[in-house]
């Protein structure tokens, strides 16, 4: 089995773009008046965010390559690196990342780690770069395993895994309105996406996808960007602090918080931990389905529209 | 890519968009610019709890909410808002206004600036809408 197959890193060699595009979004923000919003404060938290990403995977990335090595090692499988190998590896991890996104949404143990991504009330190229640095702490190499078990290489699954991260940077960008409708129809846009960061109760838990929208569409959690209704962008509960610590650890100190409460049954703990954000005990928080019920129990016109249908309600 | 070219291009590059940023006027914290605007953004956190009073501090960066359900804060975020009740909170003087330490990890410290009979005087209305 071929272990000597190695392929570039390429989140790290794509920084000197990631930092030309911010540059130049701003230029254009800044020239044309529109396109979207940068403040300091906000930008600086997601780019400390960002590189606490990168330190984090050269720190802890072991666990997760070694995870999958030793999967590699057992798997009598081997489809070799052709390029269309590589480019089934891509769709079918941008699979696994659809999945792995919703769950990041609709676990809170996963949400503890993702929800640092979603703490910008703006939405510019510097919100793509807003990571999270307790990847490892969730488990979800798991949703790895079946590709390097039906013989995809580790080294493969991590590389189609860092393109599909850098074509998600690009989308986080309110400069781009709308593209071809062939486009839009395939892939994951900044329209798509602007959507899937926002706050009102419409936009809440909908298009998880990475590169192919076409995700969403099967699974029956696509939400179109409404001209009637800007996208509000941060969490329902918006942060107090640009401190990059308390970003990066609030929801799992929040967990700690609640799940150690005295006088809850373990089930009620477990509960805490891994039932959707909002979850309680006793009712007195409310999940994304709680939020959306209420919307629509105030605006029952709004019943049945995108992003507030029954069925929706529960994804 | 080598850490000895990651790390200082990482290190450069936060560093040059802040110092861009803030030199573009981008720094500047969101202003309230009547009730109704620190209502609204206190019904973008609270949408179950409308205030019943609403007083805004002189500068337009924060303003004091009282509701049915206890009195609460809105302020600045640079260039947004973002509310929280008071419950638990210890008030203290500062030399530019108040400091509020709330016993929440997503909102420790709420620093406002408050001219001197408004530092005065708000202890007293976050007490007695308590």
């Amino acid at each position: 089995m071929s272990d000597i197959i190695t392929f570039p890193d390429v989140v790290n060699w794509a920084v000197p773009f990631f930092i030309a595009a911010i540059l130049a979004e701003l230029l254009w923000i800044v020239i044309k008046r529109r396109g979207g919003r940068y403040e300091t404060r906000d930008a600086l938290t997601s780019l400390l965010m960002g590189a606490g990403n990168v330190a984090s995977g050269i720190v802890l990335g072991f666990v997760a390559y070694g995870f999958f090595m030793a999967l590699w090692a057992i798997t009598p499988l081997d489809l070799g690196t052709s390029a269309w190998v590589i480019a089934l590896c891509f769709v079918l991890d941008d699979l696994r990342y659809y999945w792995v996104h919703r769950f990041g949404h609709r676990i809170r143990w996963v949400w503890a780690s993702h929800v640092n991504h979603h703490s910008s009330q703006h939405y510019n190229l510097t919100t793509a770069l807003r990571q999270t640095w307790t990847g490892t702490f969730t488990f979800m190499m798991v949703m790895r395993a079946p590709l390097i078990l039906l013989g995809f290489h580790p080294g493969m699954v991590v590389f189609v895994g860092g393109l599909n991260l850098i074509y998600q940077f690009w989308i986080h960008t309110e400069a781009i309105t709308r593209l071809p409708r062939w486009f839009e129809a395939v892939m994951n846009t900044p329209s798509h996406h602007r959507v899937h960061h926002g706050r009102n109760p419409r936009y809440l838990d909908c298009n998880y996808a990475g590169v192919f929208i076409i995700w969403d569409k099967l699974f029956g959690t696509f939400v179109p960007e409404l001209d009637s209704e800007k996208v509000d962008y941060g969490l329902v509960h918006n942060l107090g602090t640009f401190n990059p610590l308390r970003v990066a650890f609030h929801e799992w100190v929040s967990i700690f918080h609640d799940a150690t409460q005295p006088g809850l049954t373990w089930r009620e703990r477990l509960a805490y931990c891994v039932m959707p954000p909002g979850w309680s005990h006793d009712g007195s928080k409310g999940t994304s389905f709680d939020i959306k019920a209420r919307y629509i129990s105030d605006h029952p016109e709004s019943a049945g529209s995108p992003g507030l249908t029954l069925s929706a309600k529960r994804k | 890519m080598p850490l000895s070219i990651l790390l200082p291009l990482v290190a450069c590059g936060i560093i040059g968009i802040a110092v861009i940023l803030h030199l573009l006027g981008l720094s500047r914290a969101a202003r309230l610019g009547d009730a109704g605007v620190a209502e609204a953004a206190w019904l973008r956190e609270f949408p179950d709890a409308p205030p019943s009073r609403v007083i805004l501090s002189q500068d337009h960066h924060a303003a004091l909410i009282e509701t049915k359900s206890g009195p609460g804060v809105v302020w600045a975020m640079g260039a947004d808002t973002t509310a929280r009740y008071l419950g638990g909170a210890r008030i203290r003087r500062t030399a530019k206004g108040l400091r509020i330490d709330l016993p929440d990890f997503t909102a420790p410290h709420i620093r406002l600036r408050l001219d001197p009979d408004e530092a005065a005087q708000w202890p007293t209305h976050m007490k007695d809408s308590a």
